[in-house]
């Protein structure tokens, strides 16, 4: 399935893309001037020039390796969170339209009222608790709370394709519960999956920024992108590049990973050639 | 089921519509007679004695200044001690009938908004509010000294202090503006939060409010029988705007004429300056920051903090710092480095001493003799097995913190000591400083323009003294300032309080800015008052 | 079906019954204090802490709190707000009409014109225009919405002066404007935020659109009512695009909650005086009663865009079974 991803164009840019940027933060920081370092404060926000290719944001860090060292953090939080909250919400679509009945009745109630509490009110209580909150315990709490529209998406798609023809037939030969799901349900439903993750890649970047705001997640000075774009702020129209550059980051990576998601679902999915 | 296609001929009419300027709405703010003011956030409840607790915001006192007249001002020296420093308003004049005793007499030409005169029955009325514990619990301390306020006839007012000192003026006039008693006397006292009165205020100052459209803007407008002449500005607009961009948005779009602050970031200077229809005013602050050391250990308050509790770390965290490089990285040269816990608006700085400059060889050698050496090299001194790890509290919604915190830990890093910053969001910010939960924190306050509000963070008994800091000989000087000698230069003895407390070094008193007003040019006789930003807006006038 | 509608009536009171009692007990248990707001910039001494703690209830248990909240509950009545000191009812619906504008426009336009533009692409696969409506359209999705509005604040508002940068009413209008000039005031007002919230949300309305309507085109059906000759329009309108509509209406469903939220940060950069800044205002300074109201509002319309998904899923597609 990988493998005729590959072969399309487009999956084969979106992933090379992927692999720059991850590249790029791995090796990136032994090249580039340490992030955290401030030459000289009075000088502020410099213009992209030749000694800072991006240039320097208000404490007159160079943004360039800010946004590689950055991607450390963006990169592992946004694809892992998005991972987790896909799968969840993949598994629980699938079983809440599958089985319907009760089952259907309880998960999704469930996912009204925990729509209806605020993400962020479970966040903080988790604060309470914890005084600081490690990188791992934060990616599991963003892919905790983050399933929820993956899950009514993926459910609303099962709803229409049990009626299929093809999974009735399947179904009234006698095929498992489990067979059907994988191999009729799932691959159909990727199409909506994969859009949801993508854009849910976006979406957990600038959330972990406001989160980084309320303290959760990363303290300064440690870069991540969402939060350099949050700091640029206020400097937006006199120091527009401390905002477009790590925004441009976060934009290719949207962009790459949904161009590699197009290729494997087309690799899944041959009708949508 | 075809859906519609949109036409392109309809949108584009529309869109023109939309953009074509209408004569009104594009140079709205130029209205002749009118000032569009930005602020942060909306005043609820701009009534004397009604603004303790959450009520006593910035906005809330502003905006009661401009409806509710004092007996007398604050002139621009912001002198609290004796009266020299004040200006006549409902009181055309005073004076001192022995060392206890202030009699005031009212102009008879005050009136309230409602055509009723102004007498002494108002500023009775107003002071048994303030000093009701029921009511004004703040207030009721700020007033404690006074043993009685009497009326002498229709027009003149007496007070009388339980002892002599500087500040007597002061408190007579600037905590308790009068309300007026013939509309609120049958008012129960403690309703007069709920009352439609706090909508619909009836006041005494050059402007009324008329309108308000909650959550976007509030509108005065002049008060024709003003006795000190009528505003030449009939209309009055603050324009609620609470994010710090939307304003500056509003003023550079000609949308606002005046805003209150527009640093940091410093990058705005060159923006208003660029606009060459803008004037930037700079004006004392009752803003500070400061970074307070918790001297008890944050996980045990009987215990002394390993660390802290020791005033030559204390000193050497002041002495590792380029204050100066610090405040002109965040405020350019709009602000100062205090000397003690004095904001710009304070006199009492006028006499401080400079604030120390920064001695990193100084610094270092403090930290070696408390013991603290780097013997593992790994760049953070430790003692004992303890590294020179400290904790520094500081809340999100600063952003200007946020900047001086990242600044901070890298010129501390420097000489041996290791700062973790610990973001946390407001609510649980205050928690922690309240609770005592810290290391050090990032603490700002806004002053009022008295230097005996001082006590409140900086005396044992201090009921905003969270590390319990506690020097008895602070106390007495303390007291001694302001009690005051009769003669003398009044800031001598709060100069050796200010000294007292550096030398105990309870915290690093970081800056002490400046705001920076922009006001639109057009705008003539503008004066700023510091500490009450658009009180003198009566006295403005517009060239055409 | 009036069964059906009974059953999900019933549910739906159940679902808000427990969601709102979670949230309550669970805003107390979060850290931060009601009154540290109090404290910002003038901070109070522990006694006049403790005075204003007893005045707003907060001294009480939790539990205690909560059969308070209920008791208010019965008369409509949703308690007072700790920061501004009046009742909830009275500020949630000041802000209710400048949400419901903003939400309801965006919510328009991504329902139409994204869907439209979805269906396009879909149609014209593989081909130019699809590839930059999909690049523009992601570029503006992961675009941080108080960016892309200080922008265009910046631009149209400042640089060009087209429009205003900020607010919803222009405040010097005289007092016998008429009722178009109000209006289009308003409008003019309005294009900045709308045009803002529409471009970071656009693309998920065309990437499900486009993703599901390739789906159908290419299925069995579609074949067969071309081959008998009916107009291509019609095959994809009428035959195609209902069966593409169930990610869309999933999405609705969900979105249905922004017209009581909003988005904070468009409402913050352009001063939209709207419900999500009021909220999000509550959530800093932890003011209880009016975060349970607008919690409670928007607890309505999650369940509400859950009925309305699954009714909408039944009528799309009769063949669609739901419990």
């Amino acid at each position: 399935m990988l493998r005729e991803a590959w072969t399309k164009p487009q999956g084969r840019a979106g992933a090379l893309l992927l692999l720059v940027l991850l590249a790029s933060a791995m090796i990136g920081p032994w090249f580039l001037p340490d992030p955290l370092a401030q030459p000289d404060i009075l000088a502020g926000s410099l213009p992209p020039g030749l000694g800072h290719p991006f240039g320097t944001d208000q404490l007159n860090r160079d943004i360039l390796a800010r946004v590689v060292a950055g991607a450390r953090v963006s990169l592992s939080v946004a694809v892992l969170a998005v991972g987790l909250s896909a799968t969840i919400g993949t598994a629980v679509g699938l079983v809440s339209g599958y089985w319907g009945g009760v089952v259907d009745v309880g998960l999704m109630r469930l996912v009204e009222g925990a729509l209806a509490v605020p993400r962020l009110f479970l966040l903080l209580l988790v604060l309470a608790v914890w005084e600081r909150i490690p990188l791992p315990a934060l990616i599991l709490m963003i892919g905790a709370t983050g399933w929820f529209a993956t899950s009514r998406l993926v459910r609303g798609e099962v709803l229409r394709l049990r009626e299929e023809a093809y999974v009735r037939a399947s179904e009234a030969l006698g095929a498992r519960r489990r067979h059907v799901i994988l191999r009729h349900l799932l691959p159909n439903t990727l199409g909506p999956l994969l859009v949801a993750a993508t854009l849910g890649i976006g979406d957990v970047i600038l959330l972990e920024a406001g989160l980084s705001f309320l303290g959760l997640g990363v303290q300064p000075p440690t870069p991540s992108w969402g939060s350099m774009v949050l700091d640029s702020k206020e400097v937006l129209v006199s120091a527009p590049w401390a905002g477009i550059f790590p925004g441009l980051a976060i934009v290719i990576t949207v962009l790459s990973a949904n161009l590699f998601g197009d290729a494997l679902r087309d690799a899944v999915d041959p009708r949508s050639a | 089921m075809t859906p519609w296609t949109p036409r392109p001929g309809p949108l584009v009419a529309l869109w023109l519509l939309l953009l074509a300027p209408t004569a009104a709405a594009q140079t709205s703010a130029g209205q002749p007679g009118s000032i569009v003011i930005a602020i942060g956030e909306q005043p609820t409840m701009p009534i004397p004695t009604l603004m303790e607790g959450s009520a006593g915001t910035q906005g809330n006192i502003e905006l009661a200044d401009q409806l509710f007249l004092r007996l007398a001002r604050l002139g621009p020296t912001v002198l609290t001690a004796g009266d020299r420093g004040f200006v006549p308003l409902l009181a055309r004049s005073w004076s001192r009938r022995d060392s206890v005793t202030l009699a005031f007499d009212l102009d008879s030409r005050a009136r309230w908004q409602d055509g009723v005169p102004i007498t002494a029955r108002d500023v009775i009325f107003t002071f048994e509010r303030a000093r009701n514990p029921a009511i004004a619990p703040r207030t009721v301390g700020l007033l404690r000294h006074i043993t009685s306020v009497t009326a002498e006839g229709d027009h003149r007012v007496v007070f009388h202090f339980s002892h002599p000192y500087p500040e007597q003026f002061y408190d007579a006039t600037f905590h308790a503006a009068p309300l007026p008693a013939h509309l609120l006397d049958t008012i129960p006292p403690e309703a007069l939060g709920r009352s439609g009165f706090v909508s619909h205020p009836v006041g005494s100052g050059p402007y009324r409010l008329v309108r308000v459209v909650s959550g976007q803007f509030l509108e005065l407008a002049a008060n024709e029988d003003f006795f000190l002449g009528k505003p030449k500005i009939g209309r009055v607009i603050l324009r609620v705007a609470p994010d710090p961009d939307a304003r500056i948005n509003l003023l550079l779009s000609g949308q606002a004429d005046a805003l209150d602050n527009v640093v940091p970031p410093l990058e705005n200077i060159q923006r208003i300056k660029a606009d060459t229809t803008l004037r930037l005013i700079p004006v004392p602050a009752p803003a500070l920051g400061f970074l307070l050391f918790n001297q008890k250990d944050p996980h045990n308050s009987t215990k002394p903090h390993p660390i802290l509790s020791d005033v030559r770390v204390r000193r050497a965290i002041t002495l590792a710092l380029d204050r100066q490089l610090l405040i002109h990285a965040v405020f350019g040269s709009y602000a100062e480095v205090p000397f003690g816990p004095v904001s710009s608006i304070l006199w009492i700085r006028n006499g401080a001493p400079q604030a120390a400059r920064q001695n990193v060889a100084e610094a270092k050698r403090l930290l070696e003799a408390a013991g603290w050496r780097d013997s593992n090299g790994d760049g953070i001194r430790d003692r004992n097995g303890r590294p020179l790890t400290l904790g520094l509290s500081l809340p999100t919604t600063s952003a200007v913190r946020r900047k001086f915190a990242v600044l901070i830990q890298e010129q501390l890093r420097q000489v041996g000591l290791g700062l973790e910053l610990q973001q946390a969001e407001f609510p649980l910010w205050i928690e922690r400083r309240s609770a005592g939960k810290f290391d050090i924190d990032f603490a700002g306050t806004i002053q009022d323009p008295s230097p005996s509000g001082l006590t409140q963070a900086w005396t044992c008994t201090g009921g905003t003294n969270v590390t319990k800091y506690c020097d008895p000989l602070v106390d007495s000087l303390m007291d001694a300032a302001i009690r005051g000698n009769a003669k003398g230069d009044p800031s001598r003895p709060w100069i050796a309080v200010l000294r007292q407390i550096e030398a105990d070094a309870p915290a690093t008193f970081l800056y002490a800015p400046f705001y920076v007003y922009a006001v639109k040019r057009r705008f003539r006789d503008v004066s700023i008052m510091p500490g009450s930003s658009w009180q003198l807006v009566r006295e403005w006038s517009e060239s055409r | 079906m009036s069964g059906w509608l009974l059953r999900r009536g019933l549910q739906a009171v159940v679902v808000l019954a427990i969601a709102l009692t979670i949230l309550f007990f669970l805003m107390r248990a979060a850290p931060g204090d009601p009154l540290a707001r109090a404290s910002e910039s003038r901070p109070l001494s522990t006694a006049e802490l403790a005075a204003l703690r007893a005045r707003y209830g907060l001294d009480q248990p939790a539990a205690a709190q909560f059969v308070a909240f209920l008791g208010g509950l019965l008369h409509g009545d949703l308690g007072v707000s700790i920061e501004y000191g009046r009742p909830v009812t009275g500020l949630l619906a000041e802000r209710l009409p400048a949400t419901l504008l903003l939400g309801g426009s965006v919510l328009l336009l991504n329902f139409t014109v994204g869907l439209w533009l979805g269906v396009r692409q879909a149609l014209r696969r593989g081909r130019a225009e699809d590839r930059w409506l999909t690049a523009i359209s992601l570029v503006g999705y992961a675009t941080p919405s108080f960016w892309l509005g200080l922008v265009l604040a910046w631009l149209v508002g400042i640089k060009l002066r087209l429009l205003p940068a900020a607010g919803m009413q222009d405040p010097l209008l005289s007092f016998d404007a008429s009722f178009t000039v109000r209006v289009v005031d308003v409008l003019r007002h309005l294009v900045l935020p709308v045009m803002t919230l529409s471009i970071v949300s656009i693309a998920a309305t065309m990437r499900y659109q486009r993703t599901a309507m390739l789906e159908i085109l290419s299925l069995p059906f579609m074949v067969t009512a071309r081959a008998k000759g009916l107009p291509e329009r019609e095959v994809i309108w009428r035959h195609g695009w209902r069966n593409a509509l169930f990610p869309v209406i999933t999405l609705f469903g969900l979105w249905l909650p922004i017209l009581v939220t909003g988005s904070v940060f468009v409402e913050a950069v352009f001063a939209w005086p709207g419900l999500g800044s009021l909220a999000a205002a509550a959530v800093w300074g932890r003011d209880y009663p009016v975060l349970m109201g607008a919690s409670m509002l928007v607890a309505a319309l999650v369940v509400a865009g859950g009925f309305i998904t699954d009714v909408a899923y039944a009528l799309l597609d009769p063949r669609v079974r739901l419990a």
